[in-house]
């Protein structure tokens, strides 16, 4: 049997813990989680020195002698392999920003509903076994085949496992990796306000380095988002970010939205990617216009436009990479925007979630025998016809 | 990876074949890396005969105008075909790279 998860709760309110210990006595029982407390960072930090098997930090923001943000800071040169999750007041997205900048895996906030704790905890441990996985990995490294292994395990991690849900829409999204290149990831959040952030981006190369990027990416997104309800804004922090420190000249391609279900009104800022398809209930479909930006992780202090639509009942958004419009047959033509447009012309899909599937299934019909050369990524938001 | 080289008053004209993905981006930068001498005051990349070009094929033409950067030199593409130019427009690297209709307008550019 593996051993059990150890975890560090930092929090100065002595209710804590036996609250914790009660809560998750079953886990604890079942052999899952073991717990261990500190009250404020400076302790937290010599619980690390002294217990090299603590697998991930649970921490408060606001505490005496040390604050959470800058534990955050120190973590890293004590193990920089331990992942860290914040705990803060609802609605603190300054500081939650603040800690995801400074590379927290993830947040939750309080009041702590702890079936969402455990879920989070979860989480982040499968994140960190994907991670040691590919680390050991990589430590054996002979051919340019495992690389390519552990980069891709890397880039399956910080797929998410479930989308938001609504009355009003849906989400859907995938990817389908490609053997050798890969670079493609998505992400969906869950903002405040009921605003969901919808992320697609594709980095430009491929190996560890890209999958680093990659995730850097992600984690800077994230951070992004939280509070900044500007896309424009959101692309220009991360570029800038990105670029701080990108001797190798990656770039990475980014399509950033964020959807307000009240309003149906989508806020929408392109870096350098594929214009999301439009797609209307009775099938029809337009490209939504490019905002001007270019990739990100090139140029610093650039400016990033936006635009916005509001989706009609009825109406559909595909966020999609190259992989998809660029996908190839024998006769080396391309599927392209048209072919993606064809698919809803020729039956205007009534479930999503089943278009969303098709999309994949009509690229691969048309590539037929070529094999794949880029990872195809297709997330679909769908503003319903009318509430169930 | 094939690259048809001629230079024309300092300027390295390097013509690009078929495609560059992420499979043979290394070649492609190999080529390059090799066909700049020290004295070359600019690369010009003709694109005429390419067909596809990814973001790895990119990255490596950017790597290479930083290379350039450094022996102050630049760089410049020239003839891009409708999908060509339109993998620049969407990416935005037709703001970061110089694009000229042709040869002979690039030449004059680089030259100034």
């Amino acid at each position: 049997m593996p051993r059990p998860a150890k975890i560090l709760v930092v929090d100065d309110e002595p209710d804590l813990e036996p609250l914790m210990l009660q809560r998750m006595r079953r886990h604890i029982r079942a052999g899952r989680y073991e717990f261990l407390f500190a009250h404020n960072g400076v302790e937290a930090l010599e619980r690390l020195r002294e217990d090299p098997g603590i697998d991930m930090v649970l921490s408060d923001i606001n505490m005496p002698q040390m604050d959470g943000l800058t534990l955050l800071e120190q973590i890293p040169q004590v193990d920089p392999d331990i992942r860290s999750v914040i705990i803060s007041a609802y609605g603190d997205m300054k500081n939650i920003r603040t800690a995801m900048n400074r590379g927290a895996f993830d947040f939750v906030t309080k009041p702590v509903d702890f079936e969402d704790l455990k879920v989070t905890i979860d989480r982040t441990l499968r994140h960190l076994a994907e991670w040691r996985e590919a680390l050991a990995s990589r430590d054996k490294l002979v051919a340019l085949q495992n690389e390519l292994d552990v980069a891709s395990k890397m880039q399956q991690s910080i797929l998410p496992a479930e989308f938001p849900k609504g009355p009003s829409y849906q989400i859907v999204g995938s990817m389908e990796p490609a053997r050798s290149v890969g670079g493609d990831f998505f992400d969906v959040m869950s903002l405040e306000n009921g605003r969901i952030g919808l992320a697609v981006a594709d980095v430009s190369d491929k190996g560890v380095p890209a999958a680093l990027f990659m995730m850097s990416t992600r984690t800077l997104l994230k951070g992004a988002a939280i509070g900044n309800s500007d896309p424009g804004a959101v692309l220009r922090e991360v570029n800038d970010l990105l670029h701080e420190d990108n001797e190798a000249s990656m770039f990475v391609t980014v399509l950033y939205a964020e959807y307000d279900p009240a309003s149906g009104e989508l806020h929408y800022a392109n870096g350098g990617h594929n214009p999301p398809l439009l797609v209307h209930a009775d099938g029809s479909s337009t490209l939504l216009p490019l905002t001007d930006g270019i990739a990100l992780g090139l140029v610093p202090d650039l400016k990033y436009g936006q635009d916005s639509v509001t989706l009609a009942p009825g109406d559909a958004v595909v966020f999609y990479t190259d992989g998809v419009t660029e996908a190839m047959n024998i006769e080396n033509d391309e599927f392209g925007t048209e072919g993606l447009r064809a698919i809803f012309a020729v039956s205007p899909p009534s479930n999503w979630e089943e278009a969303n599937s098709a999309i994949f299934e009509a690229v691969h019909a048309f590539a037929g025998d070529m094999p794949q050369s880029d990872d195809i990524t297709c997330v679909t938001l769908w503003r319903r016809e009318s509430e169930p | 990876m094939e690259l048809e080289t001629r230079r024309e008053e300092g300027t390295l004209i390097a013509k690009a074949q078929s495609r560059v993905d992420g499979a043979n981006a290394r070649e492609f930068q190999d080529a390059l890396e090799a066909a700049i001498d020290a004295g070359d005051r600019a690369l010009l990349l003709d694109l005429e005969q390419l067909s596809y070009i990814s973001s790895a094929g990119l990255r490596v033409i950017l790597l290479t105008a930083k290379t350039l950067g450094k022996q102050d030199a630049k760089l410049a593409v020239c003839s891009l075909s409708d999908p060509i130019r339109e993998i620049f427009e969407v990416s935005g690297f037709d703001k970061i790279i110089p694009i000229h209709p042709s040869q002979t307008e690039a030449l004059t550019a680089l030259k100034s």
